[in-house]
């Protein structure tokens, strides 16, 4: 921080201490600050004096000593005219002392100020301990403005907040519907050119040893509000969105130490541990390098951390959706598809299609498409934010309607079929039937209608306070369930069995360390080897 | 067996003669040395997927394992040779001066090891120094591992400017006995030495000290180090306040398990009995014990609360460490140290310094061990731990393995180069011998 030069005075100031003003939240505050003051019947000038040395003391330029024994007698003056007590009524601070070795801070902490003790609180709220608080604000204040200095300090751990961000995309996945038919598997490699075994959306049957129920978990990344791998990373490659809460890996900086696959607590990450099995020149995206697309005008976009999200019609926005480019983000960043080698990767929300850019309509993802396309429509992606009728509402949308159903099925078909088939609306809301995203018939009959306090519900792990974005509907796995070895069972279906499914030359695998153990060379016979 | 009696010139020793072993240590540590820079090569050249981690998750492996743990045991070995030196100073425990430059020595090279296998870890070195500095500004103020580079920074630098003060007294004192060849790197060293230096940087040696010993449990080896691991909640195995004093303990075990190593090998090489002593060897002996036991009650803690009564997740990788062999190795390799150390002190005549060079063989093996096992036993039992493929198993490549030998070698490779460039053992050391007084340590 640098002095006032131009400050006239002959008195030290302090550093943001302008003509106007002596707080750093400016004269409004102080104003403020002097109104509150005056409404008491103490010396509103020595309040304020206070409060401006308390700076002056917190910026190092007078001691505490000089700081006491400048307001000691005034303040007791003040106080003691009113036969009110000052220090020494205060619990646990001994007057002597406080000028003495004793850090005026530490004598304030000792005050008790949970006393029923009417006086005491009143006497410090303006003896310039109002003062003083004033003070310590200006200290924090400035804490935060260099921070401000550094655009934004935490972003890219975490979203923004409600009101500034545009979306918190997110996923409901009714597991009740699911069958494990990993259409979203074959989906989500085909969309991503992913290498074998890196099966960003994963999703296994488990087994509940004492009930010995059987369920599936549909687990693609959980897209933390606060997501542990974010926030650990040392090269800020791993990040969130500020715009719309995605977790994403900048492919172009990541260093490769998998420190976020160590701290994901759900096991999604899938490392590019040699050359991707589908090259780069097979994917679809603007041929250009990452700097080159950044440089391109973004147009009035979204403003976040050392970028600018293209704005519809800006000059990226149309180069990238001229390309259906599948790889980079709305900043330009290489984000999207399958990582290079040495690099992060994971599920990534397709990004591309977030930012509106591919062929296909944002709010999509491709393992819902795939999922939707069997008929089954257990994953419902959208905003979190939305209210329903909202764009994007199709997560919040299901959600409400899974919870309030209320009648049996009975009840439903004896329900007027001319309705409008939701059940649920509210007064004022007008939902659109998005068949381009959707087929309602698809959902339209949940396999177990739930009263609202029956829909049982979860986030995983939860407890760890990462804040997951997606919402399970079903039961939720015990800390003892177990997967269940897709190879022992006929009724389930194997990962090899959806290889005929996929586009690209990847051999579709689950178990990734028996294909990684043969190292460089790759397996002697890719096809038809079997699974250990 | 009694008080030095070493004369200056004694330890100029090394620098003035060099025997044929030497050229044979220096081969053959070379060889082994290119053998896995070979190796390393093979790896950039191809990519992570020669070493045999994988995902952990789906994928049925663990993304971190012996390089880290490799790198962890380096590091530990340099910090607990920093605090061994900075404990010398600070405390005036004269009987170890002889080795305080040894342990400054130890943990350059042993930090600079532990640089090697950062850079042998990540997917895209060549991303490192652009990447990390870039983000800088951000990521301290989130990323333990930010937080370690950082600290390990501040302490290389921090011990460099130690070890460079401390030299200047040497050199300007006993450069006309020393090779002229040399002359520059003396002259570099001691630039702008004035006689009124040395009370200052007496007093500067001091306050470094004091910040080493300080700051090295508060913010080093019992703090950025093992919060890297035990401030991940999901990960039951490293989760957890007593990974700070468990890392610590483990530090200074293998740090002085090292410097009784090396120091052995300076002494039968130059005939040093005179300069390191049989008592000093006696006192680091029983230090390791000290720390060999703080380390064996430490894993009893874990152990215990691990088994009784423990929630799903911690008690199932308890379980499984407590019935892996390499862990049993390990802790027997401890337990059998320990029962060197009690004997020895019970009964003076079980010493011998051979014997104490063994079980320091037997520390830093264990204590490998152990961060190896810590680092992939933490990921094969997460708590999220559904996936039917966690646990893999874990085995290091061949290329991984090398990476052990290499840097060893690499080490070897330093020490022996720095005895012929500069005194190892301290001037102040055999000069104050007359005013040696046996210290009732150990």
């Amino acid at each position: 921080m640098s002095t006032d030069e131009s400050s006239e005075s002959d008195e030290p100031r302090h550093p943001y201490e302008t003509d106007e003003s002596f707080h750093p939240m400016g004269k409004e505050w102080e104003d403020e600050m002097r109104a509150e003051l005056e409404e008491t019947d103490y010396d509103a000038d020595l309040g304020m004096q206070m409060a401006r040395d308390a700076q002056r003391l917190v910026a190092g330029e007078i001691s505490e000593e000089e700081f006491y024994t400048e307001y000691h007698d005034d303040v007791q003056e003040e106080f003691e005219a009113d036969e009110r007590p000052i220090f020494d009524d205060l619990d646990g601070v001994d007057l002597d002392e406080v000028g003495d070795d004793r850090s005026m801070l530490e004598s304030l902490q000792d005050v008790d100020l949970s006393g029923d003790d009417v006086s005491r609180r009143s006497m410090m709220k303006k003896m310039g301990a109002a003062g003083l608080f004033l003070g310590y604000s200006a200290y924090a204040t400035h804490e935060n403005e260099q921070d401000d200095e550094i655009p934004e300090q935490v972003s890219g751990v975490r979203p923004l907040t409600e009101d500034s961000r545009e979306h918190r995309w997110g996923m409901v996945i009714d597991l009740e519907r699911c069958d494990g038919c990993l259409s979203c598997v074959a989906g989500c490699i085909n969309e991503n050119g992913t290498s074998t075994g890196a099966n960003w959306m994963y999703v296994f049957a488990y087994e509940d040893e004492q009930s010995g129920q059987e369920n599936f978990l549909v687990r693609p990344c959980q897209h933390c509000s606060n997501a542990p791998c974010a926030k650990v990373c040392p090269v800020r490659a791993r990040h969130t969105r500020e715009k719309d809460g995605i977790v994403l890996t900048n492919y172009e900086t990541c260093i490769g130490c998998r420190y976020c696959q160590v701290a994901c607590p759900y096991g999604v990450n899938y490392f590019q541990w040699g050359e991707p099995d589908v090259e780069m020149g097979r994917l679809e995206f603007l041929d250009k390098t990452p700097e080159g697309v950044q440089a391109m005008d973004a147009g009035d976009g979204f403003e976040a951390r050392a970028a600018t999200y293209a704005e519809e019609g800006s000059e990226r926005h149309e180069a990238l959706s001229e390309a259906n480019d599948h790889v980079y983000d709305a900043r330009g960043w290489w984000t999207d598809s399958r990582p290079p080698n040495g690099v992060m990767g994971k599920c990534t929300f397709c990004p591309s299609r977030q930012d509106n850019h591919t062929d296909n309509p944002k709010g999509t993802v491709a393992c819902m498409n795939a999922c939707d396309e069997t008929g089954m429509s257990a994953i419902h992606f959208g905003d979190m934010d939305a209210e329903i009728g909202d764009d994007y509402d199709r997560g919040v949308r299901y959600l409400e309607r899974r919870k309030n159903i209320n009648p049996s099925p009975k009840q439903k078909n004896e329900a007027d079929p001319e309705e409008d088939g939701y059940g649920w609306e509210e007064e004022g809301s007008t939902p659109q039937p998005r068949d381009d995203i959707y087929t309602q018939e698809d959902w339209e009959n949940p396999p177990a209608p739930h009263d609202t306090s029956q829909l049982s519900t979860f986030k995983l792990l939860e407890n760890l306070g990462t804040e997951p974005n997606i919402t399970y509907i079903g039961n939720e796995p015990g800390p003892t369930d177990e997967q269940i070895d897709t190879a022992t069972r006929d009724d389930l279906t194997g990962y090899e069995d959806i290889q005929r499914d996929i586009q690209w030359p990847v051999t579709v695998k689950d178990n990734r360390k028996h294909h990684l153990d043969y190292g460089a060379g790759g397996p002697p016979e890719d096809h038809g080897e079997e699974e250990a | 067996m009694s008080t030095i009696d070493a004369e200056p010139d004694d330890i100029l020793t090394p620098i003035r003669n060099t025997s044929k072993l030497w050229f044979v240590a220096f081969g053959a540590a070379a060889a082994v040395a290119l053998v896995w820079l070979a190796a390393w090569g093979y790896q950039l050249q191809n990519g992570l997927i020669v070493t045999n981690l994988a995902d952990w998750g789906s994928g049925g492996g663990v993304t971190w394992g012996l390089y880290i743990g490799a790198f962890i045991w380096w590091v530990g070995i340099a910090h607990g040779g920093i605090i061994l030196s900075a404990a010398v100073r600070l405390f005036g425990m004269e009987r170890y001066q002889p080795v305080a430059r040894v342990a400054e020595l130890l943990t350059i090279g042993a930090l600079s090891m532990a640089g090697i296998y950062i850079v042998v870890h990540t997917g895209r070195p060549d991303r490192l120094v652009t990447s990390i500095l870039e983000a800088y500004p951000w990521t301290v103020q989130s990323s333990p591992l930010v937080w370690d580079v950082t600290v390990i920074t501040l302490y290389f630098v921090m011990t460099a400017t130690y070890l460079g003060l401390t030299l200047r007294y040497d050199i300007v004192r006993l450069q006309h006995k020393m090779p002229k060849y040399f002359a520059p790197l003396y002259a570099a060293l001691t630039i702008g030495y004035t006689k009124k230096e040395d009370q200052i940087i007496e007093r500067m040696v001091w306050w470094l000290a004091l910040g080493i010993i300080v700051l090295a449990p508060l913010l080093l080896h019992g703090g950025v180090i093992p919060w890297l691991f035990a401030l991940l909640p999901s990960m039951p195995g490293w989760q957890g306040a007593v990974q700070g004093p468990t890392f610590l303990s483990i530090a200074l075990m293998s740090a002085i398990g090292g410097v009784i190593i090396i120091s052995y090998a300076l002494r039968w090489a130059y005939d040093w009995q005179h300069v390191l002593t049989d008592d000093m060897f006696r006192g680091l002996t029983a230090w390791l014990g000290l720390f060999s036991l703080l380390f064996i009650w430490l894993q009893l803690q874990q152990v215990i609360t691990g088994v009784y009564a423990a929630p799903t997740d911690l008690e199932k990788l308890m379980t499984a460490k407590i019935t892996t062999l390499p862990y049993q190795i390990a802790i027997g390799l401890i337990v059998l140290t320990l029962a060197y150390i009690f004997a020895q002190a019970v009964d003076r005549r079980v010493f011998s310094l051979r014997r104490s060079v063994a079980v320091s063989f037997l520390v830093l093996m264990g204590t490998l061990t152990e961060k190896v096992l810590f680092v992939f036993e933490g990921l094969e039992y997460p708590t999220f731990s559904l996936y039917h493929a966690v646990p893999g198993h874990y085995a290091p490549s061949v290329i991984e393995m090398l990476s052990v030998a290499g840097t060893v070698s690499l080490l070897t490779i330093f020490f022996l180069v720095i005895v012929k460039l500069v005194p190892v053992v301290e001037l102040h050391a055999v000069e104050d011998h007359e005013d040696h007084s046996e210290e009732v340590g150990s």
